[in-house]
């Protein structure tokens, strides 16, 4: 058995098993198979051969004084099979040292069962491999372990006993929640509100991911210290023991009670291995693409790169609520409730086991995933039911669902290339489905020493940024990106840092500010930016800040504008003054963050509504098949018409709305008289304070000034108002309400703030909303 | 009408096209059914450790119709790629065509800008598709294709992409790509529309403001000559911008389908030029002027 220990990582038989086992999710179990062959072998044995082969570890009791512990053959056999050439010794066969029969060292087994000798005999191959093991092993630590394991069970043949590895270790498990409840946990927290087939798809993910967890081979500590200089190499080294001794070597050794690694460890070692384990498995997957089945390689190759960057961020995420012991989805998303309370109890279970060889993750994977998905379609069904009472029956949703996510329906590469209106951030999300790009927070530490990764990056984001904002001082840059308290989502293409937002988080405060933003110039327009900021605002919904405030230059308002920013403010100013870098000529802008919506997989979310919706119309269009004429009212004069007036209308299923109807009033003639009297009102009113600050034109009538319309896109005033009310222009108060706010607007927007027009302006609005409150037009 | 005609030629030539690349591999199969036999005369001749007369018969005839399957192959090749060109090119003016008809329509509502991301994937995309050239033994490939210019008299047409040299607002000079609209034979000018929907304008310029992109792609392992070398000054489109600057090769594409790298000259950084950049062959054209700025 030449498995090189720890050079070549990979779920164990992959590299030396002759079972031909293409599948790197199907570890080919080699060694132990190899194993359980020679015990069957040694149990097959005579009983005389099987007493010979006890008597070697059993202790000589011919006397009190004979310290002989293990009958030692007169006639040492030739290197070369000892079993099939040698022959049996016979029971009053001398031991070499101590000159005492076989038989003196065997006699406490006379009365014991075959079933015991037979696990006696188990133990004796497990030690002879474990001494095997012990002389090939080149990493002193784990040596160490080995042969502690090797003495822990001689001791156990001598005594007749049951081996308990004792010590400092603990026993398991180690830690709670364990890494298969995080992870699943992980699955849940992200992905419940995809579709169910992209939801199993993940589910599948995370299996097969825990799966290679389990039978992956952890670096040693020596290797671990050299690599991550600044993490815990003891506590890794204890880690490290209890996964030789209760995970690792029983694979091959049954002697030893077994426990999964996914099972009784926790978030802790999952930090400690996760960067190199994600490393290999996707280096692996990479390199054995070609034997990977057809179906299984788009799951591996596209989505399982993201599936571990996102994971990734929970694993080192300082407030990821996936590790809270009574992690559960947040109330909102009570429709996805369903597969996590069926999950739970599958999951805690941290006995040991699937022992022996049989495991086979393609066939023990259903006996779990089987019960599950019945209920969790069930569960989410009946949650959605209630969620959209009264609408479109379910069925009719999933069948036109399954039209969409139809692959055959889809027309070709044509139309996927030409998506003339694909959401802008489409393509980033799907490079980054596929690995091409990631995205990490990032941050410079004092009190612990940065990783050489980190540090690079944070060099290369200080080259991005001080390249793309000329105007910002380099030593300025530089001091922000490298100050613990700013931290950076760096995007990450090749390796490279290509873009990324350098922002500052005030927990205390609520907000988090906006420092910089900036992406490549070779690489923009490709929806990074969006895509960068859409991973922000998740990032920050799970560290509960829900606001961001940014000064923007008048190169970046155009951005943060589509990024859902604005100038309207809502974080009060003694919330962030005093915290907030104010740069002049900048634009102060917020962007309110909603905990509901999943930010990167919005734009996807939205154009699949749409297409339900688009399909949803097209059903309808074909069951109903009736062409009206077109309306001709209108051509006669008549300026509005009742929507339910309109032929067809009601057959769509189409009905008034109950609010609208009793706000707006039905008789037009009843709204032009409280309309035409309370512009009067308004017109006296301003005429009054107008007269006296001498500005009647400003208000009333379009101004003289020269640059007026070049300033004021809308004119309007109370004059054209008359008008149109005469015209019957204002059939609902919406048009009414509009134009009176268009006169104080422009009057705002024409005069300096503290002028006289405005504080008019001002009053008559006061004014006003009292009059059409008064009037019952609008809510109090 | 002529757009409905157009699309029933296309659906056509691709029934053809279809039915090219179905015979392509039945062509392939019989060819390889050859190539086996040769190598399996072969193999007996090494066996029989001497060259008999009657092998070196047989070897003849069976490379003569070695060859003329390949000829035939190569020629269902070539005559399915004219049908890929011809599609192409009634694409083209269909697009032309409907672009006129935008211009000259003002009753329409104003056309809807395309989102700068997806401009720059269809120039992307145009850089890609762009053919590759492929000669016949000997031939040399012709102008256009790749870094060898256009000939002096050559006229761009209609929808041809080009390099113009315009007068940005500031006063400066700047090469942008442009899609040519008209050229008038007696002013010598011709009429170009800047590609970018956002800078919607037309430009009147002089032929020498104008450098005709390259039709088809050099390659690389038969036609190296064709295409431009270590360290040559150039005009390049910079990476998802509209606009060509100069550019020094850093290095030629080593495969049909790569791209060129090259050194934008860039003052922002300290040795006066950008990191390596890669430049479709498409988008990477001679330049005149030897003079830095």
């Amino acid at each position: 058995m030449a498995e090189q220990p720890r050079l070549q990582q990979g779920p164990p038989g992959a590299a030396g098993s002759g079972s031909g086992s293409s599948d790197p999710a199907r570890p080919g179990l080699s060694q132990q198979q190899w194993a359980s062959q020679k015990k069957a072998q040694v149990r097959a044995f005579p009983r005389a051969k099987k007493l010979e082969k006890l008597g070697v570890f059993s202790a000589c009791k011919a006397n009190d004084a004979c310290k002989c512990n293990g009958w030692k053959n007169p006639h040492p056999p030739t290197a070369t099979r000892m079993e099939l050439q040698q022959q049996t010794a016979s029971l009053s066969e001398a031991c070499r040292s101590c000159g005492h029969a076989l038989a003196e060292h065997v006699s406490h087994l006379e009365n014991v069962s075959e079933d015991e000798i037979n696990r006696l005999l188990g133990m004796v191959v497990d030690v002879e491999n474990l001494f095997m093991s012990v002389h090939k092993e080149e990493d002193t630590d784990t040596k160490q372990v080995y042969f502690y394991l090797f003495k822990l069970l001689r001791k156990c043949i001598l005594q007749m006993g049951r081996p308990v590895v004792e010590g400092p270790l603990g026993s398991p498990p180690f830690e709670k929640p364990n890494i298969e409840q995080g992870v699943l946990n992980f699955v849940q927290y992200k992905f419940s509100h995809l579709a169910p087939k992209e939801r199993q798809t993940m589910y599948e993910l995370s299996k097969m991911f825990l799966l290679c967890l389990n039978y992956w081979k952890l670096e040693t500590p020596s290797q671990f210290r050299q690599r991550a200089q600044k993490e815990d190499g003891s506590a890794y080294k204890v880690d490290y023991t209890r996964w030789l001794c209760y995970c690792h070597v029983p694979q091959s050794n049954d002697s030893l009670p077994r426990y999964e690694t996914c099972q009784v460890f926790g978030r802790s070692l999952l930090k400690s291995i996760f960067t190199v384990t994600r490393r290999q498995l996707l280096e692996k997957f990479r390199v054995e693409k070609d034997k990977l089945p057809p179906e299984k390689r788009t799951l591996i190759l596209t989505h399982f790169p993201k599936f571990l960057s996102m994971l990734e961020e929970e694993i080192y995420g300082e407030n990821s609520p996936i590790w809270d012991a009574d992690f559960t989805m947040p109330a909102s998303e009570g429709g996805q409730l369903g597969p996590q309370s069926v999950l739970s109890p599958v999951t805690v279970s941290g006995s040991p086991l699937r022992k022996g060889p049989s495991v086979d993750p393609a066939t023990s994977e259903p006996i779990a995933g089987e019960k599950r998905k019945l209920p969790e379609a069930l569960t989410l069904e009946d949650a959605k039911r209630i969620r959209v009472m009264g609408d479109i029956p379910m069925e009719l949703v999933n069948e036109v669902m399954m039209t969409i996510t139809d692959p055959a329906a889809m027309l070709g590469p044509e139309t996927s290339l030409l998506s003339a209106n694909a959401a802008r951030d489409e393509t980033a999300r799907l490079e980054e489905r596929r690995g091409i790009i990631e995205f990490h927070v990032i941050g410079n530490s004092l009190s612990q020493k940065s990783n050489q990764k980190i540090l690079m990056w944070l060099v290369g984001l200080q080259n991005v940024f001080s390249h793309q904002l000329p105007r910002m001082p380099k030593e300025y840059i530089t001091r922000l990106v490298f100050d613990p308290k700013h931290k950076t989502l760096a995007l990450i293409k090749d390796g490279r840092v290509i873009g990324g937002i350098c922002f500052r988080m005030f927990p205390t405060q609520g907000f988090t500010e906006i420092v910089f933003c900036a992406v490549t110039s070779n690489e923009q327009v490709k929806g990074y930016g969006t895509h960068l900021m859409n991973h922000l605002k998740e990032y920050h919904i799970k560290h509960n800040i829900l606001y961001f405030l940014t000064y923007a230059d008048e190169y970046a308002i155009g951005y943060f504008k589509k990024q859902g920013f604005t100038k309207d403010i809502k974080v009060p100013k003694t919330r962030y003054l005093g915290y907030i870098k104010d740069y002049e000529g900048a634009t102060l802008m917020e962007c309110e963050l909603n905990p509901r919506i999943p930010y990167t997989e919005l734009s996807h979310i939205i154009k699949r509504q749409k297409e339900i919706i688009k399909k949803l119309i097209e059903r309808k269009q074909s069951q109903i098949r009736k062409v009206y004429p077109g309306l001709t009212c209108f051509k006669e004069g008549v300026r509005q018409i009742p929507v339910e007036s309109i032929p067809g209308i009601r057959e769509t299923g189409w009905k008034p709305s109950a609010k609208e109807k009793n706000k707006e009033l039905k008789d037009p003639d009843l709204l032009y008289n409280i309309l035409k009297n309370l512009l009067a009102q308004i017109k006296v009113r301003a005429n009054t304070f107008m007269s006296r600050s001498d500005s009647t034109r400003l208000l009333l009538k379009k101004s003289e000034a020269p640059d007026y319309y070049e300033i004021i896109r809308f004119p309007i005033d109370l004059k054209t108002m008359t008008e149109r009310l005469k015209n019957r222009y204002y059939v609902t108060k919406k048009l009414f309400i509009a134009d009176l706010q268009r006169v104080i607007t422009n009057c705002r927007e024409y005069n300096p703030p503290d002028s006289e027009y405005c504080r008019c302006a001002s009053t008559l609005e006061k004014f006003f909303y009292f009059k059409l409150k008064e009037s019952g037009l609008i809510d109090k | 009408m002529a757009l409905v005609s157009a699309d029933t030629r296309i659906a056509e030539l691709l029934t053809e096209l279809h039915q090219l690349i179905k015979q392509t591999q039945e062509e392939r199969s019989r060819s390889e059914h050859n190539l086996l036999n040769i190598q399996k005369t072969h193999e007996r001749m090494q066996t029989e450790n001497k060259t008999s007369p009657y092998y070196r018969t047989k070897l003849r005839g069976l490379y003569t119709t070695a060859k003329a399957d390949a000829e035939a192959e190569c020629s269902i090749l070539r005559h399915a790629l004219d049908k890929i060109a011809e599609i192409k090119s009634l694409l083209e003016e269909r697009r032309i065509a409907a672009r006129m008809a935008g211009v000259y329509n003002d009753s329409d509502p104003p056309r809807k800008t395309m989102r700068r991301g997806v401009l720059m994937t269809l120039l992307q995309q145009s850089a890609m598709t762009l053919p590759l050239w492929i000669g016949k033994p000997g031939e040399s490939p012709p102008p256009l294709c790749g870094a060898i210019p256009a000939s002096s008299d050559y006229v761009a047409k209609q929808g041809d992409k080009v390099a113009a040299r315009v007068k940005a607002v500031d006063g400066d000079e700047q090469w942008i790509l442009a899609e040519v609209v008209s050229y008038s034979h007696s002013t010598n000018k011709y009429e170009v529309d800047d590609i970018d929907e956002e800078g919607k304008e037309r430009h009147t310029l002089s032929r020498r403001r104008i450098i005709p992109l390259p039709q088809w792609k050099a390659n690389p392992e038969t036609d190296p000559e064709a295409l431009f070398s270590k360290d040559q000054l150039v005009l390049a489109l910079y990476p998802q911008t509209t606009c060509f600057y100069r550019a020094l090769i850093h290095t030629p594409p080593p495969r049909p389908q790569d791209d060129y790298s090259v050194l934008f000259e860039d003052t922002s950084y300290a040795d006066g030029y950008s990191p390596p950049l890669n430049v479709a062959q498409r988008y990477v054209v001679a330049c005149k002027e030897n003079k830095k700025k």
